[in-house]
């Protein structure tokens, strides 16, 4: 007998333990096109894990329930992620506005902290909103081809038709240009700059910061899968697999080669791609 | 034992009981929905407020008046 709550835990548990060693992949990635030798792979699992054991406490200058809140926020949309991607292979929508809370986490997460980085980190996630959301409206253009938002029917009509990379590749890099803009030191990850510290992690540290950085492992997960499932069709979880391992490798090799760019540029360079695509989307429908 | 610590341990007892139910009861499926969205995260929070160290006493003004410690 079906058993939807082991589906969805079984499910949380591989996006956190995959998802956490494809972050790894992504920095040994980076490391080896810089020629340095890099963490193992495993390191930002054992991170994760390690900081659940670390000291931790309350800086003064936190809204201490915001500042705990948001870290279970954040948990919670990629939870949800999760059963409506992977499990139950629901609503485009609701994917969207998952994204949509992300980066009101960001900017929450940010003002929650007190910290003049945090601050800065939480005005550059609204700025860069105006461009991620943007890209991620793919899934409007998604509708046009396909007239469903529903992933399942989207498998369907791939099945069908397809793989819609060769239908409409224009889309698929808006969709790819999401998953660069959310990989760790990529050009566009305006809202963890170096230049303020983290960002909006700088002040969750401790037990905190394993807590995010499991939730963004599962994160990266629901991301990469939604690119393969929505532009490569019905694939084993094999394929998926690999999918995920090259398009790491891929972001691992953009991150490392890129300098992180300002955030007026970061987001006029999205914007840019977005508009590109959009167009090119849109015109082949209409002929 | 702190305020904190109380509510980790309720938080943790809760949630496990939550899921316990959804998994061994599996009712509707908007009631496991619900349940796993609110109480994996809680769980792993009671979790981890019960797991991670705390500072010694006398260290402990210093780590909170220490803004911006970063990673």
């Amino acid at each position: 007998m079906y058993n939807l709550m082991a589906d969805i835990l079984i499910n949380v548990c591989l996006a956190f333990l995959f998802g956490s060693l494809l972050l790894g992949l992504h920095r040994k990635v980076m490391a080896r096109v810089q020629l340095r030798p890099g963490p193992p792979l495993i390191q930002y699992l054992l991170h994760s894990l390690k900081f659940f054991f670390k000291e931790s406490s309350w800086p003064k200058t936190i809204s201490k329930p915001f500042y705990i809140a948001i870290t279970v926020i954040l948990c919670a949309i990629w939870v949800t992620g999760i059963i409506v991607g992977p499990v139950l292979k629901g609503s485009l929508m609701i994917i969207f506005g998952i994204y949509a809370v992300h980066k009101i986490v960001e900017h929450n997460s940010g003002s929650s902290s007190g910290s003049p980085y945090g601050k800065l980190s939480c005005v550059r996630a609204v700025f860069s909103a105006s461009s991620e959301l943007l890209l991620f409206a793919s899934v409007a253009l998604l509708y046009l081809i396909t007239h469903t938002m529903d992933i399942g029917a989207i498998i369907t009509y791939q099945q069908v038709h397809g793989p819609l990379i060769y239908k409409a590749p224009l889309l698929a890099l808006m969709f790819f240009m999401i998953i660069v803009t959310k990989a760790p030191y990529s050009p566009f990850s305006i809202t963890t700059g170096k230049d303020i510290i983290s960002g909006f992690e700088t002040e969750h540290f401790g037990f905190l910061r394993g807590y995010i950085m499991l939730s963004e492992s599962i994160m990266w997960y629901v991301l990469l899968w939604l690119f393969l499932t929505i532009f490569f069709g019905p694939i084993s979880l094999l394929w998926i697999f690999i999918g995920m391992i090259i398009i790491t490798i891929i972001t691992g090799f953009i991150s490392a080669i890129t300098p992180m760019l300002n955030p007026n540029h970061s987001v006029m360079s999205q914007l840019s791609i977005a508009l590109i695509c959009a167009i090119g989307t849109i015109i082949p429908i209409m002929i | 034992m702190n305020k904190l610590k109380i509510v980790s341990i309720i938080l943790l007892i809760i949630s496990t009981i939550a899921i316990l139910y959804g998994l061994i009861f599996n009712p509707a499926d908007w009631i496991v929905i619900t349940i796993a969205i609110i109480f994996i995260p809680f769980f792993i929070l009671s979790f981890g407020l019960l797991s991670m160290a705390k500072p010694k006493k006398d260290e402990k003004e210093e780590r909170i008046q220490e803004p911006f410690i970063g990673y």
